[in-house]
């Protein structure tokens, strides 16, 4: 095959190509170049030749050859479509396509460029640059927002978490003061019961009181239901005794609201495997709200349907109703409707946090519906259906009794480090006719332990000094210690402690502030001969 | 994960030391072919690409932990953990001078010498430091590559052109050897270039070798001579080459520098 000769320098075809033709020494030592490059640079040959082809790249283009094609024409002997600004000789930049190929002879080596003028096209790449530039500024704005958006959820769920173990602390800490003043209510009840003037004094105060305990008590259980801490001790119990029972307790609140309720209740037993005692809760807290948001004169309904697989419980009234806007978010904490429309009942907002809590943890759920405000609502409560059990433990309260009978001339230790709380405790007992005696630390118990030789000892768990267990169990190893009554007292009512309390030697758990009633009947009990 | 996967790591030849070769911006280890034979002669020889070069596992490139060449280094050292049992001869041209200077500081334990091909510490300019280069013309420089990459795509080889003079060099190699992914390798072109690890300098114990090209574009001589003065155990050895691969271009030149100064360094002990 004859091929024609390639263009070469003088030639002709070579001085006149439609592109620039170069030939450079392998150091970048321009040899030659023709006409067309020479026109577009605006040089004369004399100013070309002679020179490195690097001085006529822009800087960028001197880096980009000496870092990508200075490699590839060593490795590979050429590179294709390498895009280099030249510099004109008035110092504009021309955009230019280059091809190179090195030739390697016996006799002679040296880069052969092919120069292309790439003016329009670089416009119209840059275009393209500029486009993808804003995306990828768009795109890091973007990624940029949601990391800031992920820190900031994270700094939400750290603050959320704060604030459960706040309100935990906050609901123990609430507990503390409330023992020593239901102490002392128990006490001026006594001294006082002749004295009428301050017979209705103290029934607001011990009112009051019981309701401030209730109120941190249902604080101190949202607290534990939404840090998981909440064990339920489950045994089949029937739902409607359980109503029946809390009825009773609430008694005097429905009666001075003016208000009628009415039950409607399956005849058989309602069986569901649950915790009686927060059940109790769940009803009492949702009877409390219909009692609380019905004007006087209103109706409240509470029935309990039955199917095969579920139990369904409602409380209805014809109370204020809900707005709308407000049904989503009414089992959110501290979702209060605002200031419960000028009606002075005040509260938290948990109540209704808490029964979801507690009914979830039963694997149950609540829901809320109003036609709006003043049209009452409804809260119905869905409990799956336990199998039907002999022997329904329908609550494991302990039997109430009055103290009218004079016990035994008991001595009692009480010992806790609060010093309010263990002297009116003292004051207390006195009254109701035992022999008690305040311990404020666990050694102190321990030593006048010793002395007294207690029948009872009531010990608060957490001391400074020694914990309550360690007491317990060093009491338990006195000669007095083996045959009298532990009591363990402590603001957490949780399982554990329960359990933890029976391991060390005690006989029984109370949650502060003590009942005195549960307490007396206790001891009757245990002590009797 | 593998390091040998990650790294693309090769080890050949056999020798009682073993050399370490760590390739430069803009390429693979493909550049080290002119100078390992000469060097596979004395030395166990290890090459690899950096992540995000050559065919290393470009998943792996995490801008954050290559934002800095402390990245590369950290890499550098567990390859040498997992392919050396003693300490290497360490060989890095341009910024992989640099990547090692950082890993012989952190683990001067793992290293016998250092072989610096055209080293620099810093491109830009800075009050009497000559880098050589202005943060303008390095902007310049991330632009020309914008435009360069732009058709390319891994998958897509870019238009080719054929390589008479070799013609046992298939067509389709045109360009391939650098093909490297071009957001990666924009990115690294700025770590490299916008670095400035002059303050590193001073705390390399371990011996150095400089090897500076007589006219080298990106390291010019002022440099050489800069990291001369400021490294403790260094030496500066000019090679007549042109660019700034000479261990390319005068690849035997280079080998009888290296050669040479290990030798200097067995006498010494």
């Amino acid at each position: 095959m004859n091929m024609p000769a390639p263009p070469r320098p003088g030639d002709e075809r070579f001085d006149r190509a439609a592109c620039g033709l170069l030939i450079a020494e392998l150091d970048g030592t321009v040899r030659e170049a023709n006409q067309t490059l020479l026109g577009w640079l605006g040089l004369e040959r004399h100013e070309l030749v002679g020179r490195r082809i690097l001085d006529f790249f822009s800087i960028g283009g001197r880096l980009f050859h000496q870092t990508h094609c200075v490699p590839l024409l060593q490795m590979q002997a050429s590179v294709a479509e390498v895009q280099i600004d030249m510099l004109r000789k008035d110092g504009v930049r021309l955009s230019m396509l280059i091809n190179i190929v090195r030739e390697r002879r016996a006799d002679d080596s040296f880069d052969a460029f092919a120069i292309f003028l790439a003016t329009d096209r670089r416009s119209y790449e840059r275009e393209l640059l500029a486009a993808r530039k804003s995306a990828e500024a768009e795109l890091d704005a973007r990624l940029d927002a949601e990391e800031k958006l992920l820190a900031l959820n994270q700094q939400l769920f750290a603050a959320d978490r704060r604030k459960d173990e706040f309100l935990a602390t906050l609901a123990h800490e609430l507990r503390n003061p409330l023992a020593p003043m239901r102490n002392i209510v128990t006490v001026l009840a006594q001294q006082l019961a002749a004295d009428h003037r301050h017979t209705s004094s103290l029934k607001i105060l011990d009112r009051q009181l019981a309701h401030l305990t209730h109120l941190v008590d249902d604080l101190m259980e949202i607290s534990r239901v939404t840090q998981g801490v909440v064990e339920l001790r489950r045994l089949p119990v029937d739902l409607a005794a359980i109503v029946h029972q809390v009825m009773q307790d609430l008694g005097d609140a429905v009666g001075s609201a003016g208000l009628l309720v009415t039950l409607d209740l399956p005849t058989a037993p309602v069986v569901v495997d649950a915790d009686a005692t927060r059940l109790s809760q769940v009803v009492a807290n949702l009877l409390t709200n219909a009692i609380k948001y019905t004007p006087a004169g209103g109706k409240i309904w509470l029935d309990i349907t039955t199917s095969d697989d579920e139990i369904r419980l409602s409380v209805r009234d014809t109370g204020i109703g809900i707005p709308a806007e407000s049904l989503g978010t009414i089992f959110d904490m501290f979702s209060q409707l605002k200031p419960a429309l000028e009606r002075a009942q005040g509260g938290l907002g948990i109540g209704l946090a808490l029964v979801r809590g507690l009914v979830t943890l039963h694997g149950g759920s609540i829901e809320a519906t109003s036609a709006g405000i003043g049209q009452g609502s409804e809260f119905t409560v869905l409990l799956p259906r336990a199998l039907p059990v002999a022997g329904i433990g329908v609550s494991d309260a302990p039997q109430v009794c009055s103290n009218a009978v004079a016990p035994p001339l008991y001595r009692i230790l009480i010992v806790d480090d609060n010093v309010d709380a263990a002297d009116t405790m003292v004051m207390a007992m006195e009254m109701f006719g035992y022999d008690p005696r305040p311990a404020y630390s666990g050694t102190q118990a321990l030593r006048s332990g010793d002395a007294f030789e207690p029948h009872v000892v009531l010990l608060d768990i957490g001391l400074p000094d020694l914990n309550g267990y360690e007491v317990a169990r060093r009491i338990r190893a006195t000669q007095w210690g083996r045959s009298a009554l532990l009591v363990a007292a402590t603001g957490w009512g949780q399982a554990a402690d329960r359990q933890l309390a029976r391991e060390a030697g005690f006989d029984h758990h109370m949650t502060k502030p003590v009942n005195f009633d549960t307490l007396q009947a206790l001891i009757r009990t245990s002590l009797a001969p | 994960m593998s390091v040998r996967i990650r790294n693309n790591v090769t080890v050949s030849g056999e020798g009682p030391a073993t050399m370490l070769l760590a390739h430069g911006f803009g390429c693979s280890q493909n550049m080290w072919r002119f100078m390992a034979p000469a060097l596979r002669q004395r030395f166990r020889i290890i090459t690899f690409d950096l992540v995000g070069s050559g065919d290393s596992d470009a998943s792996l490139y995490d801008r954050k932990k290559y934002g800095t060449l402390q990245g590369y280094a950290d890499d550098v050292i567990e390859i040498i953990d997992e392919f050396s049992t003693g300490p290497v001869v360490f060989v890095g041209h341009s910024v992989s001078a640099m990547i090692g200077l950082l890993a012989t500081i952190a683990a001067p334990q793992r290293f016998l010498a250092q072989i610096m091909v055209g080293p620099s510490p810093c491109h830009i300019n800075d009050g009497d430091y000559v880098g050589g280069f202005s943060r303008d013309d390095i902007d310049e420089l991330l632009d020309t590559m914008d435009s360069n990459y732009l058709g390319w795509s891994r998958g897509m080889a870019p238009a080719i052109m054929g390589a008479p003079a070799q013609p046992e060099l298939s067509v389709d190699l045109t360009n391939s050897f650098c093909r490297n992914d071009p957001l990666i390798a924009r990115h690294f072109a700025k770590v490299t270039f916008l670095s400035d690890y002059r303050e590193a300098l001073p705390k390399a114990t371990v011996p150095a070798l400089i090897l500076q090209s007589s006219d080298d574009l990106i390291a010019p001589c002022s440099v050489g001579q800069y990291m001369h003065q400021t490294m403790p155990d260094s030496e500066l050895v000019i090679i007549d080459n042109i660019g700034h691969c000479p261990h390319m271009s005068t690849p035997a030149a280079c080998v009888a520098a290296i050669t040479a100064f290990v030798d200097r360094l067995a006498a010494r002990e």
